[in-house]
């Protein structure tokens, strides 16, 4: 017994390393989404160029389309923005989500519409504007609801609403290509 | 040239070792004299040749040679001359290259001072430090080139080094954690030499201590840079992350601080043979398996280096031979000794045993909190992540009954201790920590009871008790004046670093507690009062570096109308890597920091600033230097330089 005792660093070494060398075979940056496979929350939100108008799930069914979490503040959003743009020429349906920064009430800075309006388009004049419409989230809860860690981050859902991939960062050709072209074919009504 | 100069002296580097690691070992089995005779020179030629490496790649970062893709990639012809030697190990292959330089100069430190090591064992620890060398210089030769030309097509300018990097802290960061990593090589060359024949007992233990505690010294220090380093760079007042990558620093130095311990039980008792041993192994084992987990991807962290799972796969494969291979030989080895000396239950032997408990807890939870998240998800459980909560509450419950056992163990005797004659000063330590925590606490107009109360009582028993108990030995020499000259170096040595653990103790609860912080929006010459403090907005204005552009701001800060400081605070754009830096302004003081970070600029000709008056946060690190310094005592200890006996009772084969 004793003699197996001093084995045991030994065991709990090699059991480690089995797990380390599965490790190395999986990305640790890849998360399984919560969201993933399941409906699109319920929400109704403002649009940022036209507040009057809301937007419910309903009314986005019947076409596969990426939803796309972004900001003006964000340096990688804006950068992916011109590559957005092509991927839009090429047919395919982006709605923006527009993930607006806490107003920290230390800051009592108040939410002026027509300033962020102003942002958004003077944005998208000079990056490319990707978006069928930007949908404002003002307090947060439909990124809330879906697990968004920050922005950039991608959706795709599909024609019945149903949420098929969640990428987090920017797309770029690359992604594009080797993970998110696939699933939107695989969805993509015919 | 100069570079394939360096390539080359890597690659004689990699033969050197590699007769290291096979010659001087084949000569101990076969008793062959002369064979052994050859480790010293071989162990300084590959110092020589590694440095020769390292000093060719720094000479490619300051001529900046864009042809090298590690320079490419790394430096940037304006990048100021002091961080384009830096960025010379601010990668992945530059550190690899910083690693075995240090690796080799650690070896060839053994090669000089083992003049009274036996010829055998001699040959042994330098033929093991030999393998490893060898199995890290071909990792540097064959998988992550550090000397790798782009020719024909190179760019005529790099990218620049990550600005994160470009710090003063980062440029005594790594060298100083690598030292401290590596160096635990030598307590664990120290342990297989044992191993492999050899004996365990305290005059073993006597020639490991230095090593061990050298080692710690520089891991000691490494790791409180690294935390400085991310207060004053990372923009948000933090000093500990419980980052997988700082948990893999931590985790090996928890370790060898359970080593230096059970060491001094090994040496001055013969006993604990077998946990030192491990303990030995283990330092350097989690050393390595933190290199793995920085250099292998297989977690999330800001200090990752680029991913690449042939990497990983070469040093899991080497990590398979030396730990396995290491815990392989302990296991076939180790169930032969015995340790023969007998204690009582109130006794040092136990405290100390105590200590490595609570250390090896602590150990074991950074270790799981760490790789739970990696376990869990390759289990096919899904993506969790472990953060600060967990480890700070598990940190709290241990750390009191640690450091409540911290302030007893120095006053107990080796064997056995009588409780009575202990009662009456250590009644008297515990009524003057309670005192001196009051007094400072009422002296702040705060005495609850909260975590900084609890913090300073335990960091005043840990550190009066210290100074008390130095008093105490001082007075049985006669008279302190007498005493001072007679006590060894290694108990004052204890004594300090014991202080330190207080002061760190004291220092988190205290900056926990008492922190106080604000984010405000502010225009030129707004005031935004923070714990009594008035911070002035002054100016901002356009900054123009070298290569870098962005914001800085002129803050004045007054107290009571008092005038105190200026603080300017930048927040950097580095041009070539697009990449936005907070340079925070700290104004320190014993008793509290001021701390300003420059955030985004508002709508309105407005600024977001953050603002943080954190009380002793510098004994965090004051902590860490004094721990480093009582080291740096213990090592001065006259009984490592003298001329060692060759037989000592207790005396016994493994």
């Amino acid at each position: 017994m004793r003699k197996v005792l001093y084995y045991l660093p030994l065991f709990a070494f090699l059991a480690l390393a089995l797990f380390l060398l599965s490790g190395l075979f999986s990305d640790p940056r890849e998360r399984d989404s919560a969201s993933l496979n399941k409906a699109l929350p319920e929400f109704a939100l403002a649009d940022v160029m036209q507040p009057d108008k809301i937007w419910t799930p309903s009314e986005l069914k019947g076409e596969t389309y990426l939803l796309n979490v972004w900001g003006t503040w964000c340096p990688t959003c804006n950068a992916e923005l011109g590559y957005l743009t092509e991927l839009r020429q090429q047919g395919v349906k982006i709605v923006g989500l527009y993930y607006e920064l806490p107003r920290d009430p230390a800051f009592d800075a108040p939410f002026i519409l027509a300033e962020l309006q102003k942002d958004v388009q003077q944005k998208l004049q000079q990056q490319g504007d990707p978006y069928q419409f930007n949908m404002l989230d003002i307090d947060r809860s439909l990124s809330l609801d879906l697990g968004v860690s920050g922005a950039p981050e991608t959706f795709i859902v599909d024609a019945d609403g149903i949420i098929r991939a969640h990428h987090i960062g920017d797309i770029n050709p690359l992604v594009w290509r080797s993970k998110l072209a696939p699933i939107y074919q695989e969805w993509r009504k015919p | 040239m100069i570079v394939e100069a360096g390539q080359l002296a890597l690659t004689f580097a990699f033969a050197l070792s590699l007769l290291l690691s096979t010659v001087p070992l084949y000569g101990s089995f076969t008793a062959n004299q002369r064979l052994l005779l050859l480790a010293k020179p071989l162990a300084f030629g590959l110092f020589i040749f590694s440095a020769v490496a390292m000093a060719a790649l720094i000479y490619a970062f300051c001529t900046s040679d864009f042809t090298v893709i590690n320079v490419a990639q790394n430096s940037s012809s304006t990048l100021p001359w002091y961080y384009q030697i830096t960025a010379s190990f601010g990668s992945h292959e530059g550190s690899m290259l910083l690693w075995v330089l240090m690796l080799c100069g650690w070896t060839a430190l053994v090669a000089q001072f083992s003049k009274a090591l036996p010829l055998l064992l001699q040959g042994r620890i330098l033929g093991i430090l030999g393998l490893i060398s060898a199995g890290f210089i071909a990792f540097s030769l064959f998988m992550s080139n550090p000397f790798a030309r782009s020719l024909p097509f190179y760019p005529v300018e790099g990218r620049d080094l990550n600005p994160l990097l470009q710090d003063f802290g980062m440029i005594m960061h790594p060298p100083t954690l690598y030292m401290g990593y590596v160096g635990f090589a030598v307590a664990f060359a120290f342990a297989i030499a044992a191993l492999m024949g050899g004996r365990f007992d305290s005059v073993w233990a006597r020639w490991v201590r230095p090593w061990a505690l050298a080692a710690w010294l520089f891991l000691t220090l490494g790791i409180m840079l690294g935390s400085w380093w991310a207060y004053n760079e990372l923009g948000w007042g933090g000093w500990w992350f419980w980052d997988p990558v700082e948990n893999a620093s931590f985790m090996p130095w928890l370790a060898g601080t359970a080593l230096i311990h059970s060491l001094a039980v090994t040496e001055k008792r013969g006993t604990f043979k077998s946990w030192t041993v491990l303990l030995a192994l283990s330092a350097f084992a989690l050393s390595l398996v933190g290199a793995f987990l920085v250099r292998s991807g297989v977690l999330v962290s800001v200090h990752s280096f680029a991913t690449d799972p042939g990497r990983g796969l070469y040093l899991l494969a080497f990590l398979l031979v030396v730990i396995g291979g290491s815990l392989l030989l302990y296991g076939s080895r180790m169930n032969s000794v015995r340790s023969q000396a007998r204690y009582q239950l109130f006794s040092r032997e136990m405290l100390l045993w105590g200590n490595n408990i609570f250390l090896l807890t602590a150990c074991l939870i950074v270790f799981l909190g760490t790789l739970f998240p990696l376990f869990h998800k390759e289990l096919g459980l899904g993506s969790i992540s472990i953060g600060e909560p967990f480890f700070n509450q598990m940190f709290y419950y241990l750390t009191i009954p640690f450091a409540l056992l911290l302030g007893l163990g120095p006053w107990v005797r080796w064997k056995q201790q009588q409780v009575m004659p202990l009662i009456r000063p250590l009644a008297m330590v515990a009524v003057a920590a309670l005192i001196v925590s009051l007094g400072v606490l009422a002296s702040m107009q705060s005495v609850q009871a909260n975590l900084a109360l609890l913090g300073m009582l335990l960091g005043a028993w840990v550190g009066i008790s210290a100074l008390a108990e130095v008093m105490l030995r001082l007075r049985q020499f006669g008279s302190i004046s007498k005493g001072i000259t007679k006590l060894n170096a290694s108990h004052y040595g204890m004594t300090l670093a014991h202080i330190g653990f207080a002061v760190l103790v004291i220092g988190v609860a205290m900056t926990k507690t008492y922190t106080t912080e604000r984010d405000v929006r502010m225009q030129q010459g707004d005031v935004a009062t923070v714990a009594d403090y008035e911070f002035t907005l002054t100016e901002v204005y356009e900054l123009n570096g070298p290569n870098y552009g962005g914001q800085a701001a002129e803050l004045d800060v007054r107290k009571d109308g008092q005038f105190v400081t200026h603080l300017h605070a930048e927040k950097r754009f580095y041009r070539i890597q697009r990449t936005i830096m907070t340079e925070s302004a700290v104004h320190a003081r014993l008793s509290r920091d001021l701390y300003v970070s420059l955030g985004e600029e508002l709508p309105g000709d407005a600024w977001a600033l953050r603002i943080h008056v954190k009380p002793f946060v510098r004994w965090i690190w004051l902590g860490g230097v004094l721990m480093a310094l009582g080291a740096l005592l213990a090592l001065c200890d006259k009984r490592y330089r003298r001329k060692q006996t060759q037989r000592e009772p207790g005396a016994e084969h493994a």
